[in-house]
């Protein structure tokens, strides 16, 4: 029984009319480990989540949380859950405390019990100082802490938590990564999406990478940064001449993907002592000032660049 | 069960930190109450105590004119005049209790009093009401100082010419006194509670300002449900074992509870700031204002599925709450607004919230008289919350 997976997704489909914004998803997630989706805006991941806690039905392919199925048994799956969603849903009239104690309710907790874990959960997220102030009043990042508290009142079997640390500062933002760290240690399994590749390298055991509402691809780090073998990647802030350069530069030998958005050109090159000066030569002479190099050993960044053509950024 | 008791207490909760719920709920009925009640207590200003009486002169003579300005010099009797007025009018709205009482000035009045004949004035009344006392009185007194003018000046004209002596004049102007110069018409009325006619005004804007602001409060209640549903709060109430039917259940439940509170305080109010007599039959107002509840809060609900914004949840909530408060009398009693707009009138839950609470504290009615207006509520809110639900569950996937 215990060896069966926290989570099971199997060939999950979700259209909005034309829209197919999830097109047959499957991926397992082990007991106690933390799972990434990694994906750029629009990739699906919100709309497979909303699917795994089951509200949205599929339009085909079913999953099985904790064993429970989420087309027959909804109210199987929830109670296992704990879901912390991309927005900040939270009411914002009423106090941190009082927002933790409505959900633990929720959560079919009561008395003694309730008010325990509400000051756990407060201790957990840093804000027992503030509690009793109203959400509405709090910066983003303290908003984002206890939209995250209210799904582990409970102490559920599996978390999902989507995009939990979007435009937040960046003490709050280790806050909660070391959170999410500390929820895998304690036993819970963490369903996690993030479009910021640092995060899901930081705390996953295996990644899932979406992109147009497919797993393109999935696995460990290690596996992952395989895929694209050692190659390093080469950012170039330009200030004119983007689209040029970078056709210049798959001209060049030992330069496999190259991509341009938003005024910088990337590229994965084999050797970067090698390929520098020619990448550089190209740019200067189609008289392309550059602003600004950065270089960087294979990552997950690397991984989507190599599989799609496009660069991991919002 | 136990969650629809944590959503409603949790929307009270949120209500209680709103300013504009005590605003709308309860300041705002108790100023237009006053207001209202000004306006319509009469149009003599502070004459405004004085008991309205109908007033029809079917006579033209000097002496007909000389009774009118003693009667509108009144200071216990307002008359209320209009060239529209019949016999039957007037009837009627002694009947229904809208005039304390009416005075027809029959045909001939006049020179019949300066000829010493009995032409007797004709006084419509409900003799069981307190008010008659004081109507009669005036009236009398206002009737017999014509009447003993009359005989005077008879007299002193007949002294000067014939010499008559003093005892004969005496005689004469005593005579005026033993056969009252009026002549009560009893009819059944009513009005029996209507006593204190000063507090008419109040018995009609107390109630229709309650139920109209009640509605106009649905937009603090409505505004919560749509913040909740645009901060996707309810998505992640449908994410823990919590259903639709719940969430609208408990969010009924709080509105209800808080028009309830609403209602009894501006009840209490009514009954012991103003003297509007809602105690004088507490089982029936407690049935009207329960069911008023029921409806108001569906309706609130319902605004609060239908609207996509806080904007719209405002304008969702004034906009019935002008056309019903309008249409269902809570301005201007539908009984003085003719047939054809009481029936279109009724159309508004508002309408039947008025007939119920007018009942009794207006009219004087039974028990018995609340239980269409009731039942007639309870359906409107039937229909709202079945409304709202179905709405709700619309929105499912989307
Ligand atoms: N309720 C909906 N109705 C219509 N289209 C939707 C709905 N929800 C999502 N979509 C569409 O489905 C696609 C996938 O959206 P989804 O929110 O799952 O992406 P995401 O990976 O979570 O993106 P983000 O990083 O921006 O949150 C998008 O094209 C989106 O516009
Ligand atoms: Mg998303």
């Amino acid at each position: 029984m215990s060896d069966l997976p926290a989570i099971e997704a199997l060939d999950l489909r979700k259209s909005f009319g034309e829209n197919r914004a999830v097109q047959g998803v499957s991926f397992q997630v082990n007991r106690g480990e933390i799972f990434s989706l990694l994906g750029p805006n629009g990739a699906g991941k919100t709309t497979t989540i909303s699917m795994l806690s089951c509200l949205l039905r599929p339009d085909d392919g079913d999953a099985r949380v904790m064993g429970r199925s989420i087309r027959s048994d909804p109210s199987g799956v929830k109670s296992v859950l704990g879901v912390v969603p991309q927005e900040i849903a939270l009411y914002e009239d009423l106090s941190a405390r009082e927002n933790l104690t409505f959900w633990g309710k929720m959560y079919d907790l009561r008395g003694s019990k309730l008010k325990a874990r509400v000051d756990e959960v407060l201790e957990v997220i840093g804000l027992r100082d503030r509690a009793n102030e109203r959400v509405g009043k709090y910066s983003g990042g303290m908003k984002r802490r206890v939209n995250i508290g209210v799904a582990l009142l409970h102490k559920p079997q599996v978390v999902y938590m989507d995009e939990p640390t979007v435009g937040i500062d960046p003490q709050s933002r280790r806050n909660i990564l070391d959170n999410v760290v500390r929820l895998k240690n304690e036993g819970m399994t963490v369903l996690y999406t993030t479009h910021y590749m640092e995060e899901a390298q930081e705390l996953s055991d295996h990644i899932g990478i979406m992109d147009h509402g497919k797993l393109i691809a999935c696995g460990t780090n290690e596996e992952l940064v395989k895929l694209v073998g050692q190659q390093t990647r080469i950012d170039l802030t330009l200030n004119a001449h983007v689209e040029s350069v970078a056709a210049a530069w798959r001209e060049i030998e030992g330069v496999s993907h190259v991509a341009a958005e938003n005024g910088v050109a990337t590229a994965l090159v084999n050797d970067s002592n090698l390929a520098l000066p020619h990448l550089f030569e190209a740019a200067s002479r189609l008289s392309a000032r550059i602003t600004s190099v950065n270089i960087r050993e294979p990552n997950l960044e690397a991984v989507f660049l190599h599989l799609t053509g496009r660069a991991l950024r919002d | 069960m136990l969650r629809i008791l944590d959503i409603a207490f949790k929307d009270l909760l949120q209500l209680s930190r709103d300013f504009k719920v005590f605003m709308f709920l309860l300041i705002m009925p108790i100023l237009f109450t006053f207001l209202f009640g000004y306006a319509f207590g009469g149009f003599g200003g502070e004459s405004d105590s004085r008991l309205p009486v109908g007033y029809l002169a079917l006579d033209d003579h000097w002496v007909t004119d000389k009774l009118h300005r003693l009667l509108a010099n009144s200071e216990v009797i307002r008359l209320e005049e209009s060239v529209l007025f019949s016999e039957a009018d007037l009837e009627k709205l002694v009947a229904e209790g809208d005039l304390a009482a009416a005075v027809i000035v029959p045909q001939g009045y006049g020179k019949a009093v300066v000829k010493d004949k009995t032409v007797r004035l004709i006084v419509i009344a409900d003799t069981s009401v307190q008010a008659w006392t004081t109507v009669k009185a005036e009236l009398l007194s206002a009737a017999s100082r014509i009447d003993g003018a009359a005989r005077t000046a008879e007299v002193m004209e007949n002294m000067e010419l014939e010499g008559v002596p003093f005892d004969y004049a005496f005689d004469q102007t005593l005579s005026a006194w033993e056969e009252p110069p009026i002549t009560i018409h009893e009819t059944s009325s009513l009005a029996l509670e209507k006593a204190n006619l000063a507090n008419r005004a109040l018995a009609h804007t107390s109630p229709g300002m309650m139920l109209q602001f009640a509605i106009a409060g649905l937009l603090t209640a409505a505004q919560v449900i749509v913040a909740e549903r645009k901060s996707r709060t309810l998505q992640r109430l449908l994410t823990t074992n919590t259903r639709r039917i719940h969430v609208a259940l408990g969010h009924y439940l709080a509105i209800f509870l808080l028009i309830f509170a609403q209602f009894s305080i501006l009840i209490t109010f009514g009954q012991i700031a103003l003297g509007v007599n809602y105690f004088r039959l507490p089982q029936a107002t407690l049935l009207a204002a329960f069911c008023a509840a029921l409806c108001i809060s569906a309706m609130g609900l319902l605004i609060g599925v239908l609207a996509k914004n806080e904007e719209q949840a405002i304008i969702f909530s004034l906009v019935p709450m002008f056309v019903f408060a309008g249409l269902g009398g809570a301005w201007v009693p539908l009984e003085v607004t003719g047939e054809t707009f009481r029936v279109i009138g009724h159309l508004s839950p508002i309408a039947w919230g008025m007939d119920g609470f007018e009942n009794i504290v207006a009219r004087g009615l039974g028990v018995e008289s609340v239980l269409i207006p009731s039942a007639a509520l309870a359906g409107y809110g039937a229909l709202f919350f079945a409304l709202a639900v179905w709405r709700l569950n619309a929105a499912e996937e989307k």
